[in-house]
């Protein structure tokens, strides 16, 4: 348990320092430009924390971590795919054109950016409300984590975990706009960097140093027998080329978000908040550093556990916990100084408020700037309902979508299962590349869009991502029941179909739809072609 | 090498600090090139 007193003084001080920053984002938050886009000018080395701390979460800390400790250090291939394709590639490639056409264009958000490329709001209202239906399964995920780490290490119950979390993180998304969140942002990654290396430093010392890899190599023979005759073969092996282990950890975890990163709207509209190129590619060193600390620290480190518990208990990582999102906290409870406790809760709260926020914002500005912006033009809309045009009507919209979309969050965080962090986190990423990551890549690399292959891509990799979602792979398909309702079985293919995940499926599928779209599209209208 | 003997997980380690020290060396390259 943690020392309370030492933990209150902290979280204080913590506390203090969000309310200034959230302050700050108040006062420099002066129109609707500011609210969405942070003005356009936001400082590299904020841009590379806030990228780092909004796309690592406590999915990725306790929810992989446990994950690791569960399956072992083939997951290290997460880390490197969160470097080179969600910092180096998003950075390097996606983000200079996505800043450049976001300028030209005067996009506001992710959808606003994919309508304007393709002049067409249909495309703009698909793209919101893919988001507004799948982003809060992932901030609820998010938010949960973080409600169930305070309620086991401070002793809060868990309802009044959740309530605090989602208010101190709304009112300085609603009221400070994305000034206020990247500055908290790059308040927390500086935490998730410091806390990150230490924990790394000091489970290495309570494992026996590097002697520790050796120490956990040594305990192959301990690996449970469900895994074992799934695939697994020890925690510092890959499992067998094949298995049903080896389709989670590659398709799921490694592929589903290494890949599903590079699509993702609260990772994209950070790169329209830089003033100009030359500040992306300062952001590139942050980003990559952070990353490598914070994702490599906790990937290694839930691995290690089993050693630790072995050492002290006689019992595996997944022995000592039913729930493989409480190993990583129990660990921390366990094993580290008093000291380091404390900073770990506060780096997860960091964590958790640092994507929450970011999530609340996207969903928040794809209410209000996507939909309600355009539903209120609509003919059949009520007029004295419709607002004006003006800036500071479009503002007041943009923080009551916010706050609406605040509270579906928590609303599912109570109905969602507990254990789903990590689950959840990888169905959002494959939700965003089945979706959007080819409709994405075409709007920010050809000259002329096709709007119908563009239409066609984003429908096709959301609906098939869906049904074999709710059909066919077995993790969610089980979960759900959908299938075992209507067909009697939780999934209607047989292995190892059951075992591979939606976005390998539905993300090809998107993008023949694409390509077909484009082709129809250039038979109908050739002239357009040679424009 | 430190223990691990499968070259996936080495080669996984390896690639880590590599794209990482690519990212560094980038950045600080391109720090003053007008894009």
């Amino acid at each position: 348990m943690v020392n309370q007193t030492l933990f209150w003084a902290a979280a204080a001080v913590y506390a203090v320092v969000i309310c200034y920053l959230a302050w700050l984002g108040y006062k420099k938050t002066k129109c609707n430009d500011d609210y969405m886009l942070a003005g356009r000018n936001i400082h590299p080395v904020i841009l590379g924390l806030s990228y780092g701390a909004t796309f690592i979460s406590t999915s990725a800390i306790v929810g992989f971590g446990g994950y690791a400790a569960k399956l072992g250090m083939g997951i290290i291939w997460l880390v490197m795919l969160n470097i080179s394709v969600g910092v180096l590639i998003a950075f390097m490639v996606f983000g200079k054109p996505t800043r450049r056409i976001g300028k030209k264009l005067g996009a506001m958000t992710f959808p606003d950016l994919l309508g304007k490329v393709y002049k067409s709001n249909f495309v703009q209202y698909v793209t919101g409300l893919i988001i507004m239906v799948g982003m809060p399964l992932y901030s609820s995920a998010v938010l949960i984590g973080g409600g169930r780490f305070i309620e086991q290490v401070l002793d809060v119950p868990y309802l009044w975990a959740i309530i605090g979390l989602t208010v101190i993180t709304a009112v300085y998304v609603v009221f400070g706009g994305l000034v206020a969140v990247m500055y908290t942002d790059a308040l927390q990654g500086s935490l998730m960097i410091f806390g990150m290396s230490a924990i790394m430093i000091i489970t290495l010392s309570a494992v026996g140093g590097f002697d520790g890899f050796q120490s956990l190599t040594d305990m192959s023979h301990l690996v449970p027998a469900g895994l074992a005759s799934t695939g697994m073969t020890g925690w510092t092996s890959f499992p067998e080329l094949g298995s049903a282990t080896w389709y989670t950890l590659v398709t799921t975890i490694i592929m589903g978000v290494g890949i599903g990163v590079l699509a993702q709207p609260q990772l994209a509209v950070r790169f329209m908040t830089a003033k100009d190129g030359k500040s992306l590619n300062r952001a590139i060193p942050v980003g990559a550093i952070f990353i490598l600390i914070t994702t490599g620290v906790a990937y290694t480190m839930g691995a290690l556990t089993n050693v630790y518990f072995y050492e002290k208990f006689g019992k595996i990582s997944t022995e000592m916990t039913g729930n493989v999102d409480n190993i990583v906290p129990l660990f921390i409870d366990i094993a580290m100084p008093e000291w380091l406790v404390v900073m770990f809760v506060l780096v997860l709260l960091a964590a958790a408020m640092s994507t929450m926020s970011s999530l609340f914002h996207v969903m928040g500005t794809a209410a209000g700037h996507d939909i309600w912006v355009h539903i209120r033009r609509a003919k059949f809309f009520p007029s004295r309902l419709r607002g004006s045009d003006e800036d500071a009507s479009k503002l007041r919209v943009n923080k009551i979508g916010t706050f609406l979309m605040i509270a579906v969050s928590l609303g599912l965080a109570f109905i969602m299962p507990g254990d789903i962090i990590a689950r959840a986190t990888a169905m959002f990423m494959g939700l965003c590349a089945a979706a959007f990551l080819p409709a994405y890549t075409v709007a920010v690399f050809s000259k002329n869009p096709s709007r119908l292959g563009a239409i066609a891509s984003l429908l096709t990799g959301s609906i098939v991502w869906a049904i074999w979602t709710v059909f066919v792979h077995q993790a969610e398909s089980g979960v759900l029941r959908v299938s075992e309702i209507l067909t009697g079985n939780p999934s209607v293919l047989d292995f190892p179909w059951t075992v591979v995940d939606s976005l390998f499926i539905a993300l090809p599928l998107s993008i023949v739809a694409l390509i077909i779209g484009t082709m129809i599209e250039r038979r109908r209208s050739p002239a357009v072609t040679e424009a | 090498m430190f223990g691990i003997d499968d070259p996936w997980i080495l080669l996984g380690y390896a690639l880590c600090f590599i794209s990482t020290a690519f990212g560094v060396v980038y950045g600080l390259l391109k720090w003053n090139e007008e894009v």
